[in-house]
């Protein structure tokens, strides 16, 4: 009979149940979607904060002192130490190696250049910088794999009209000031010739293949393949500067103590920490002879920005919950308060306040559950579109989630309709089969 | 003109049942306090997060015009352009620093051996906003003389110097000393650098008021930075103004997201409303089918009978919007307080934004009293459903 109680409210009155159970399993999307948002797009933001560019400079140790002026180092090419290029593979074996998103080498060159549109030869007067590096290449790794990184991908915020150069061809994209000063277009053939010394005597052709626009002082300059840099320095296998971009925590207090001052438990936990300090030691560690420095303005910006764009996530997510809950709350009270005539016919009939309570929380069970699933099912498909548009990924379902979302549901409806429902158990039946 | 009569039956609509009143009022409330919360913290988040990106350091640049002459050190900037900086952009300062680099000779003082090393003549405030970075050793006491200098970690490194110790300067037979007060870890270029009183550093260059470039931190969002940008570059048609885009973008694309996700957080909080107060309404709907029939059978047309549900949805939305949406920018001045560590500001523009939402709401969710129109008084009278 009780079974039959349940069944039959709910095909009876199909319309009432689907409205409820329509807000319920809404209410249950939205909490599916915001939970399965908000668990997936910690990692996503970080990886977001990594278009900010490197956040770790990797420098030779014994190296003289840089005269570095708004990006262009003044020191004689001989001068100074130079890191070599085999090495690189090394830093994807690291503890933190799937933190290390990208990283690119430079080797910068004083050259002198000319330039030639069909045959037609075109003076360029001066001296300019030849930043040499990898735009996108494969590095091998120790373990036998290859890596592909470049500084298109260290640098995001670099654009270039045209294509990138080729690592292995002789090509070059050239900055967006220095091809205006002097009127380049893809397609010109540039020569350049290393300006100190200048042994290359008949100098390197390269084809410029695009025009890069960076806001920095590499709009002056020419951008080509590390290969070319080192034949013009006529350094071989040598880069001087690294720049490592990689995912980190950012620092909390912890991170900021001297880690020499910590006790071996503290220091194991700092080690395996992916803070940047952390992963700084551990490349200087892999590659010998080197300074890992942590470039301060992006590590901190980035630190500061995520800690709290995670925290307004969070609260972004609870609204959302909340939002929910008094949905499902409201819908269930809603309900209840609906079925005055029913609740008193039931009680004139026999019915004690305890099993009317009973038979209409099994009900609302019933609903939440139902209600629940469909809910989250429609929440892992809102989540997907959000996810899409938003951050540009769609995050998996967990049965976590479900879980969660279920319980909650339980508990919300039964709140909900908690005090509704002891108001209905003590309705005298009397005034209200009389329809007062 | 609606009739006293009108008044008196919304009245009595509105409290006919006190607990789905309740129930109403409670979802129109949430919904328009999260609503409001949710846009409030939208606007201030924009503003918080300009201002935490700041940490990225100088964000203009004010440099010689390519071209005049050989890219890098060679060209300069006349110093009185930095005295035409506005103080002010949107009524916030612009901390600006002058820089004049040059390539001098450097040791510690007592010793003979010198070695080359970039010396940054700087002057201007807020160069902690403009160049962020740690400080490793810093000596207040030491800092406003008028010799004071700031060394970068390596060169520190490089010339064995601490706070306290002195630096004698020389360049093409011109000399200068300075007494270290802070060594100073960027990261950048920063690093191999003694930062120097600027007088000192265009006496040592030769270069009585001239500067290399100018640097400024302007706290402001992308767009807002591009337009400062754009009517400097007018007023200094001498200099080349531009702004840095490595973290512009950055910025930019972060914020989107950022907004993307409040805007769809609060749709989808008005629509759990609109449905929570919906399931209400449905409920009424079936419940006034006896008195809309009493009303079309003595006369009442369709439009009047609407009119008045429709009124009594306006009442329940405003009254709703009203108070949930004042408690929800409330809230959001302590949620802004917790997110970036200052109350957000309450925007004059978020309450009524809210309130006609939370409005737009509640009419939306009367829809099911539509069904109200359809009733024939004569079939309810006679008891049918």
């Amino acid at each position: 009979m009780f079974l039959r109680l349940v069944a039959d409210s709910f095909t009876r009155r199909p319309r009432r149940k689907i409205i409820s159970m329509a807000a319920l399993a809404m209410g249950m999307g939205v909490a599916t979607a915001a939970l399965s948002v908000s668990l997936d797009v910690g990692d996503r933001l970080a990886r977001e904060f990594r278009s900010l560019g490197a956040n770790l400079l990797v420098t030779p140790l014994a190296d003289s002192l840089p005269l570095e002026i708004g990006g262009v180092d003044y020191r004689p090419a001989n001068a100074g130490a130079y890191l070599p290029e085999a090495d690189l593979g090394k830093l994807k074996t690291i503890f933190w190696r799937f933190n290390i998103m990208a990283f690119a080498p430079i080797l910068e060159v004083p050259v002198q250049a000319s330039a030639a549109r069909n045959d037609l030869g075109l003076e360029i007067p001066g001296n300019f910088t030849l930043i040499g590096t990898w735009s996108d290449t494969n590095v091998p790794i120790p373990d036998g794999t290859t890596y592909e990184t470049g500084i298109a991908k260290t640098n995001p915020w670099w654009h270039v009209e045209g294509k990138w150069f080729d690592d292995q061809l002789q090509q070059c994209v050239v900055g967006a000031g220095f091809a205006k000063r002097f009127r380049l277009r893809r397609g010109d053939q540039l020569k350049v010739v290393g300006a100190s010394g200048g042994r290359v005597a008949a100098g390197l052709p390269l084809e410029i293949v695009g025009i890069l626009s960076t806001g920095g002082p590499e709009d002056d300059a020419i951008v080509a393949p590390l290969a070319v840099a080192q034949r013009l320095a006529q350094r071989p296998d040598v880069y001087r500067r690294l720049y490592v971009s990689a995912l980190t925590k950012p620092e909390d207090a912890f991170a900021r103590k001297d880690p020499k001052t910590m006790t071996p438990a503290e220091y194991d936990t700092w080690y395996c920490t992916p803070y940047i300090s952390s992963i700084a030691l551990q490349i200087g560690e892999e590659l010998k002879g080197t300074d890992v420095r942590v470039i301060r303005r992006v590590a901190e910006g980035e630190g500061n920005v995520l800690s709290r764009v995670r925290l307004l996530l969070w609260l972004v997510t609870g609204a959302a919950l909340l939002a929910a809950a008094l949905a499902v709350g409201a819908s269930a009270a809603a309900s209840v308060i609906e079925r005055r005539t029913e609740i008193g016919l039931m009680k004139a009939l026999g019915a004690n306040s305890g099993l009317v309570g009973v038979l209409l929380a099994a009900e609302q069970l019933l609903l939440a559950i139902v209600g629940g699933s469909i809910g989250f099912a429609a929440g892992i498909l809102l989540a997907r579109i959000l996810g899409q548009r938003i951050f540009g990924f769609a995050p998996e379902p967990r049965l976590f989630v479900l879980l969660i979302v279920l319980g909650l549901a339980a508990i919300i409806t039964l709140l909900g309709s908690a005090y509704p429902l002891r108001q209905a158990s003590r309705y005298d039946p009397a005034p209200i089969l009389r329809g007062e | 003109m609606p009739s006293p009569m009108f008044w008196r039956i919304v009245r009595r609509l509105i409290t006919a049942n006190y607990g789905r009143l309740f129930v109403v009022l409670v979802a129109l409330g949430a919904g328009a306090a999260v609503t409001s919360a949710l846009l409030n913290l939208q606007i201030d988040a924009k503003k918080r997060l300009t201002t935490e990106f700041r940490a990225l350091g100088a964000n203009v640049i004010v440099a010689p015009r390519a071209g005049n002459s050989e890219s890098g050190a060679g060209s300069t900037l006349d110093a009185s352009l930095f005295a035409q900086l506005p103080a002010l952009y949107e009524s916030k300062p612009v901390p600006a620093v002058a820089f004049l680099y040059v390539i001098g000779q450097v040791a510690k003082a007592g010793q003979i051996h010198f070695e080359p090393a970039v010396l940054a003549g700087i002057e201007g405030l807020g160069l902690t906003q403009i160049r962020p970075g740690r400080r490793t050793a810093y000596r207040s006491e030491l800092e406003n003389a008028p010799d004071a200098c700031e060394v970068g970690v390596k060169a520190a490194a490089q010339f064995k110097v601490a706070a306290g110790d002195s630096l004698q300067l020389k360049n093409q037979g011109r000399e200068a000393s300075c007494k270290v007060f802070a060594v100073v870890a960027t990261g950048g270029a920063e690093d191999t650098q003694i930062f120097i009183n600027l007088k000192t550093a265009q006496q040592l260059a030769d270069l009585p008021g001239r500067l290399s470039l100018i640097q400024l931190s302007v706290n402001a969002t992308p767009d807002s930075v591009n337009s400062f940008i754009a009517s400097l570059g007018q007023q200094l048609p001498a200099a080349d103004v531009h702004g840095i885009k490595q973290f512009a973008e950055a910025e930019g694309r972060i914020y989107s997201r950022i907004s993307g996700l409040l805007s769809s957080t609060v749709l989808l909080v008005l629509f759990l409303t609109s449905l929570c107060v919906m399931a209400g309404m449905s409920n009424v709907a079936v419940e006034r089918k006896n008195d809309v029939g009493l009303m079309k059978a003595i006369g009442g047309s369709v439009e009047r009978v609407v009119d008045l549900f429709l009124t009594e949805a306006i009442l329940l939305g405003i009254a709703g919007g009203l108070v949930g949406s004042a408690l929800g920018i409330l809230v959001s001045i302590w949620l802004g307080k917790a997110v970036f560590g200052v109350a957000a500001q309450p925007r004059l523009i978020v309450y009524p934004v809210s309130v006609a939402l939370t409005v737009l709401v509640s009419i939306a969710a009367a829809f099911p009293l539509r069904r109200l129109a359809r009733v024939r008084p004569a079939s309810v009278f006679r008891g049918e459903e």
